[in-house]
């Protein structure tokens, strides 16, 4: 993707909500009139449809085809990716493929759900089978064997995951879409002083599960132009891979996916770690940063406490992290909290961000984690460089 | 674990049909591997085929049920309320001899005498009509 054929022009983003009742086609609904209004198009525009799936809706097979016709679309390509948390990065990769492929032109990119309102998933499965018996409370638990595991090899500063904690939260309580009980600062006292969950997990190391949702709208740039828009976020690099190490059972858990494709990423774009300028790596929990940032090649194995402490990330510092307040300060809206992360480099990049604004937003590395299988640490791993248009 | 079995709400165990032959084994408290015949290695899941090899050459093999903890959580916040009265227990991922690893409690010591690269037996508890394999400081 080095060229900059592709241009997301604009953005749509709920407020993120407990309970709110809603159901996830009520949100898209919400997204899609937004997301209209910020592009001046008109719903006949797109012709391209793709979305996460929703725990509130996992158990219906037709669930793409019943969220057009509830969103009154006619599209020409229609795709549900069930990646998890890596869906978000890996729908714009699809939507490039298929606008490239001349399938669609214009392709709404959407994620909602209301994971607070009604969860009709059933995972089955070795999560049954494994997970339910041993009274694993499933993500916490595995990120918390994971944890165990890095302490056991290196050393984990808690102070940078307090840090990384306390960091995004000044970001949330700049971003109105953020859960309205989380627009509150946090200190680090606050978070040793939170619950363990599952051991050395704290409560304020998770994210809360929430309603709500976030699209996007991606062209080719040169109908971009044709448009009028004259800023956009330029996917210029991605790469994913799934369920690595695949037949060795006694993989290390601590080498991740991201050692792969964030390097992968980055030399699609012509890039290097140190030219990114904001980061925002898929943060289910705080350590899930951490190793990100290890895993891409932003800091050396075992580096990442010393590194998160020695780097001002802050939405105002030198290498923003999650400066909205990524998920872990925003809330995870069910399935499709990896485009939580995603959102936040467009609106970044396209300059909305308000007060949050970070002063260099010329570039922006994404980074995705999708599903917690057993003993292991996670399904899919991938990540996506955004650029600034020229 | 205390409680009586009627009164433990606990999930139990289910079986799919190609992981059967290790659950019905548990109730004779035999802890059983799939070995592949072809590459000589186990596995753990049950997987309807070989890791190693996506053939169906595999066996069902009796494993010595030593090995030793590769990591572990203890467990505080109980999941779901039928855990509310057995936290905090101590959920591992136990590397055995046969060079897998398998997810079971770690029973019959304190929670923070767990520790990492010590080595465990297998033991068994009793969950619905099957056992459940756990493992005990050696």
């Amino acid at each position: 993707m080095a060229a900059r054929d592709l241009a997301i022009v604009a953005y749509a983003h709920t407020k993120f909500a407990r309970r709110s009742g809603r159901s996830p086609f009520a949100i898209a609904g919400e997204l899609l009139e937004q997301i209209l209004d910020r592009a001046g198009l008109d719903k006949r525009d797109i012709d391209g449809l793709a979305i996460t799936p929703a725990l509130a809706e996992a158990s219906n097979p037709f669930w793409s085809n019943f969220m057009v016709d509830y969103l009154g679309l006619t599209v020409g390509w229609l795709q549900t990716t069930d990646l998890g948390g890596a869906t978000a990065l890996a729908n714009v990769a699809r939507a490039a493929a298929a606008i490239r492929a001349g399938l669609c032109e214009t392709v709404l990119i959407l994620g909602a759900d209301a994971a607070m309102v009604e969860t009709h998933s059933s995972y089955g499965g070795y999560r049954s089978e494994w997970e339910q018996v041993q009274g694993l409370p499933g993500p916490p638990g595995e990120f918390g064997m994971l944890m165990h595991r890095y302490m056991h090899v290196h050393r984990l500063d808690p102070e940078a995951l307090a840090k990384i904690a306390v960091s995004q939260r000044a970001g949330a309580v700049r971003n109105e879409n953020a859960y309205e009980a989380f627009r509150k600062p946090i200190s680090r006292e606050d978070y040793f002083a939170s619950r363990l969950i599952a051991d050395p997990i704290r409560l304020l190391d998770c994210v809360m599960p929430l309603d709500g949702g976030v699209a996007l709208l991606m062209m080719s740039s040169e109908k971009a132009r044709r448009l009028g828009f004259r800023k956009a976020a330029h996917p210029t690099g991605y790469a994913e891979i799934t369920n690595i190490r695949a037949d060795d059972p006694l993989a290390d858990i601590l080498e991740t996916g991201h050692a792969i494709v964030g390097p992968k990423a980055l030399a699609a774009a012509g890039l290097r770690p140190t030219d990114i300028r904001v980061l925002h790596p898929y943060d289910d929990f705080t350590f899930a940063v951490l190793m990100q940032l290890e895993q891409m090649g932003f800091c050396e194995r075992g580096g990442g406490s010393r590194f998160i402490l020695e780097t001002d990330i802050l939405f105002s510092g030198d290498l923003p992290i999650n400066p909205g307040g990524g998920q872990l300060s925003t809330g995870q809206p069910g399935l499709a909290g990896g485009f939580v992360n995603l959102v936040e480099a467009v609106i970044q990049i396209l300059g909305q961000a308000g007060e949050r604004q970070v002063r260099d937003n010329r570039n922006a590395l994404v980074a995705g984690i999708g599903m917690i299988p057993l003993l292991r640490n996670w399904g899919t791993s991938n990540a996506l460089v955004l650029e600034a248009s020229a | 674990m205390s409680g009586s079995p009627s009164a433990d709400q606990r999930p139990v165990p289910r079986p799919s049909d190609f992981s059967l032959p290790f659950w019905a084994a548990t109730k004779e408290r035999r802890l059983l591997l799939q070995y592949c015949r072809d590459s000589g290695r186990y596995q753990f899941f049950a997987r309807p085929v070989s890791l190693f090899t996506g053939k169906r050459n595999l066996e069902w093999r009796e494993a010595s049920g030593k090995g030793r903890v590769y990591t572990y959580t203890t467990v505080h916040h109980p999941p779901t309320p039928a855990w509310a009265a057995h936290v905090p227990y101590v959920v591992g991922s136990i590397e055995l001899d046969e060079g897998v690893r398998i997810m079971a409690h770690v029973v019959n010591c304190a929670p923070e005498t767990v520790e990492i690269g010590m080595r465990v037996r297998l033991a068994w508890e009793s969950r619905g009509e099957f056992n459940l394999p756990v493992f005990e400081p050696e």
